[in-house]
């Protein structure tokens, strides 16, 4: 197989694809039902981003643009995501440093919180 | 009209940092006076300068921003003219005429070009700036004010033709360092900002000249936002000091004085009216976007502090657009006021940490945590006068509003940036709808925030960034001058004491900092502590020692796997394999960066072949298809490692943690489990538990075992982070608190194992 995407939100995101089709990630899901598209770049936001759908109403994790239109749109870089997504940084405090640029509407972004995302388990 | 306001808005001395020192006294000022009281006005300006030449005016006029220091003028709600204020205003229209024909006489003769080039912001303003502080502060010369002047001027003509500015003989003319500074800190921004295009060299070059023959030292602290604000910042604390001291308990007695003179007893009309007089009339909307303007000016100049810049760009749009929800809690909230700190620089963010920008800031926090009722007290008290003129505010808002509108339709670049800027912007959406009375919602954010923010400042001081691959040792280690303190550390380490074994072993690797065992202990120790920040950075110090350990390697693969450092797994994995006696000789001398996981992957596979029953090539494997994330694979390569060492607790939880990874946390569960009844302190397979009740959302069970990892080893930050989600996720917002303040006694007592 060729290389893996190098990005560490890549393996993140992979698990959860995984995690959405456990039962807790149904139960997500039904909480959240909302779709984020993440822009993911290796170092700087906005060069050489990866874009992935994080589809909390069918519960699906996929790479590529969204058809139609997301309920928020995050722009990250590499590691301010994975921070995020590890509740070792807050969004909100992602957003103010400039560290997550969102578009979309206020009340999805809200529920993008640390909780919906699964916790990678260390070897 | 707009743009005059836009210029004469501008008389603050625009150091970075100090932008957000917006000037209400000149707005007013030229608001309420005409362009006759400019010099006038801004003879009062220094104190919103950095310059800070007189302090005494500065105590005066910004009275109440030394007793509020979470909401500066960024809030014209809270203005409040103090008495310095009227008082100026009485000796002004009581000098009008005076006043009137000084400004006619000293206003310098300002060339053609000058008029014609209004559609030209900011070479208005540069004008403007220099007639200024021309002007106002070189009153002895006039010869040399207007040498100064013509000098100037022909700076910017210079700059604006393209043509390198040559350094010119002046007379001597007598500046003061505070009008030196002005200077220079204006010519800085403002050159960048007239020759965006050119090099940051050009530009220096540029200023360098200017300065030259003005004999103003190019000092590097225009550089620094922060640093452009110290003097201020120290007469804002010295004076909230002092009035802390002379009048306890009531820091805010003199200011409420002051207030009771304009509020309820007297006429309250008046505070409005003077307060509209001081916003109403665009000074402060135009101040706001030559701000942004500044910001973009200066974003652009410096990438060292960029993130800092964009951090307070953010949070100043954030905090302008929540401003003008009047909602008294809300604008009470210590978000907002943060935000507004944010916006000055006063506070930056560093990774996840706040820090203060000076000690101020630290200072206030203490003072107010000794105090904390002065200003909140004042500011409820200051609220109800300001529900009275809240109408007025909404009229001020309108203004505002119109006043944006139609300068879009100026042809102005910068302004429909600026407004661009608004459209789709994130801040402009959460004003809309907390506006709208989504604030169940939005209050219940900031109130989160503000847990959040005593959180961070809290622990701002004591914790400092660990950089990658520096080992960080503790403080104070009670084994540091143990005769064998390697000994002890295998001996402790062996008993599952692992945080003592890590002091143990960080004497011993202080005493002999090239014992690579010592580090591979110590690196071992981390790793089954769940610190794989500590434990990658002791193994590159073993792999520094020796570079071909087969175990250093493997753990430097697994700690980057757990990390999720693909490639440096992969390179350390391959490594394993190059220096392997029995398998060197199937893996080609690759240069680690062009590494290929299937070739890896396959040299993996023929070495299992040639030796099946060798259990650690089955391990690696493992790993690496965790790597490529095959679970499946890794399960059955961990499994295979398992029946030749069915005894390695490590192993039982690779196999838990690949399990958990591929959603299959009931049997991860049981792999956990038989870690522990081998290692009963082994801390990561503890948190290796939570982490799987957690995904399986039982997070009170989640809660449990991440407290007994956390008892065992209260440094393991992960833990303690993906506690914090589980006790939200649970609902125990009760026990958020004992999180933060990692009081283990509570939360032991509170969720026992």
């Amino acid at each position: 197989m060729s290389n893996p995407s190098p990005l560490k939100s890549a393996a993140l995101l992979e698990q959860m694809k995984l995690h959405l089709a456990s039962g807790a990630g149904k139960d997500l899901s039904k909480k959240i039902g909302l779709v984020y598209q993440l822009n993911i770049a290796p170092k700087k936001i906005g060069v050489d981003e990866e874009i992935y759908i994080v589809d909390l109403k069918k519960g699906e994790v996929t790479k590529g643009k969204y058809e139609g239109k997301p309920d928020a749109t995050f722009s990250f870089n590499d590691s301010d995501f994975i921070a995020v997504a590890t509740g070792k940084m807050n969004p909100q405090m992602a957003f103010i440093r400039g560290a997550m640029k969102i578009k979309g509407s206020l009340s999805a972004a809200q529920k993008f919180t640390p909780d919906i995302f699964p916790k990678p388990s260390k070897l | 009209m707009a743009m005059r306001e836009l210029v004469t808005g501008g008389a603050a001395c625009a150091v970075p940092g100090s932008s957000s020192s917006s000037n209400p006294l000149g707005a007013l000022a030229s608001t309420l006076l005409g362009s006759q009281s400019k010099a006038e006005g801004l003879k009062e300006l220094p104190a919103t300068t950095v310059t800070g030449h007189d302090g005494s005016t500065a105590y005066g006029t910004e009275g109440p921003l030394t007793t509020l220091p979470g909401s500066d003028s960024d809030y014209p709600q809270y203005q409040h003219p103090a008495p310095k204020t009227q008082e100026f205003l009485q000796s002004f229209r009581d000098h009008g005429g005076l006043a009137e024909a000084w400004d006619d006489v000293r206003r310098p003769p300002i060339p053609p070009f000058v008029q014609g080039r209004e559609s030209q912001p900011q070479f208005a303003e540069f004008e403007h700036i220099y007639a200024s502080s021309g002007s106002s502060h070189i009153q002895p010369t006039w010869e040399g004010e207007r040498v100064l002047s013509n000098f100037l001027h022909s700076f910017v003509d210079s700059s604006r033709a393209g043509i390198p500015f040559q350094p010119v003989s002046l007379p001597a003319l007598g500046l003061s360092p505070g009008e030196k500074q002005c200077i220079r800190d204006r010519s800085s921004i403002m050159a960048r900002h007239f020759l965006a295009d050119k090099s940051e060299d050009y530009i220096s070059s540029q200023v360098n000249a200017l300065l030259h023959s003005l004999d103003i030292d190019s000092d590097l602290r225009v550089k620094g936002p922060v640093h452009g604000r110290y003097p201020e910042l120290e007469e804002y604390w010295s004076e909230s000091q002092g009035t802390i001291r002379s009048q306890p308990p009531h820091a805010a007695d003199r200011w409420v004085a002051e207030f009771s003179q304009h509020g309820p007893h007297g006429d309250p009309d008046s505070w409005a009216d003077s307060f509209g007089r001081q916003h109403g009339a665009n000074g402060w909307a135009s101040e706001f976007e030559q701000e942004q303007n500044q910001m973009m000016a200066t974003g652009q100049m410096r990438g060292a502090n960029i993130s800092n810049l964009a951090a307070m760009e953010q949070t100043r749009m954030l905090a302008q657009t929540l401003a003008q929800n009047e909602d008294p809690k809300f604008q009470n909230s210590k978000f907002l006021q943060f935000l507004s700190k944010m916006s000055r620089g006063e506070l930056i963010v560093d990774d996840n940490q706040i820090k203060p920008s000076d000690d101020w800031a630290g200072e206030y926090q203490q003072q107010y945590n000794a105090n904390p009722d002065a200003w909140a007290d004042q500011f409820v008290r200051g609220e109800a006068n300001f529900l009275q003129v809240s109408h007025r505010e909404d009229t001020w808002a309108n203004e505002f509003s119109n006043e944006r509108y139609l300068r879009g339709e100026v042809d102005d670049q910068w302004v429909n940036e600026f407004s661009k800027l608004h459209v789709e912007d994130w801040a402009d959406e959460f004003g809309r709808q907390v506006g709208e009375g989504a604030l169940g919602e939005g209050s219940e954010w900031a109130n989160a925030y503000d847990q959040y923010l005593d959180e961070q400042l809290a622990s701002a001081k004591q914790r400092s960034d660990t950089s990658r691959s520096v080992y960080v040792f503790s403080d104070m280690n009670p084994y540091v001058g143990h005769p064998d303190p390697l000994k002890e550390g295998q001996e402790l380490f062996r008993k599952g004491l692992l945080s003592e074994a890590v002091l143990a072993l960080e004497a011993e690797v202080l005493k002999n900092p090239d014992n690579t065992e010592g580090w591979r202990l110590l690196g071992i120790t981390h790793a089954e502590n769940d610190d794989d920040q500590q434990a990658i950075a002791s193994m590159m110090r073993a792999q520094e020692v020796d570079p071909t350990n087969l175990e250093v390697l493997l753990a430097l693969g697994v700690s980057h796997t757990n990390e999720l450092e693909q490639a440096a797994a992969l390179k350390y994995l391959h490594s394993w394999l190059q220096h392997h006696p029995k398998y060197g000789t199937i893996a080609p001398p690759e240069q680690a960066n062009s590494l290929f996981y299937a070739d890896v992957a396959r040299l993996f596979n023929e070495a299992a072949q040639m030796f099946p029953e060798d259990a650690d090539v089955h391990i690696v494997l493992g790993v690496l298809h965790n790597l490529t994330r095959e679970y499946d694979k890794a399960i059955a390569s961990f499994k295979t490692a398992l029946k030749l060492k069915p005894r390695d607790y490590s192993l039982w939880n690779k196999l838990g943690a690949t399990q958990a990874n591929s959603v299959q946390s009931a049997d991860a569960i049981l792999a956990y489990q038989q870690a522990l009844d081998l290692k009963p302190n082994y801390v990561r397979a503890w948190a290796n538990m939570g982490i799987s009740y957690a995904n399986q959302g039982l997070y009170e069970e989640s809660i449990r075992y991440y407290v007994r990892a956390l008892a065992m080893n209260p440094k393991a930050d992960n833990a303690w982070q993906y506690l914090r989600i589980s006790l939200s996720c649970a609902s125990r917002n009760d026990m958020l608190e004992a999180c933060d303040s990692r009081n283990l006694d509570v939360l032991q007592q509170e969720f026992p194992l």
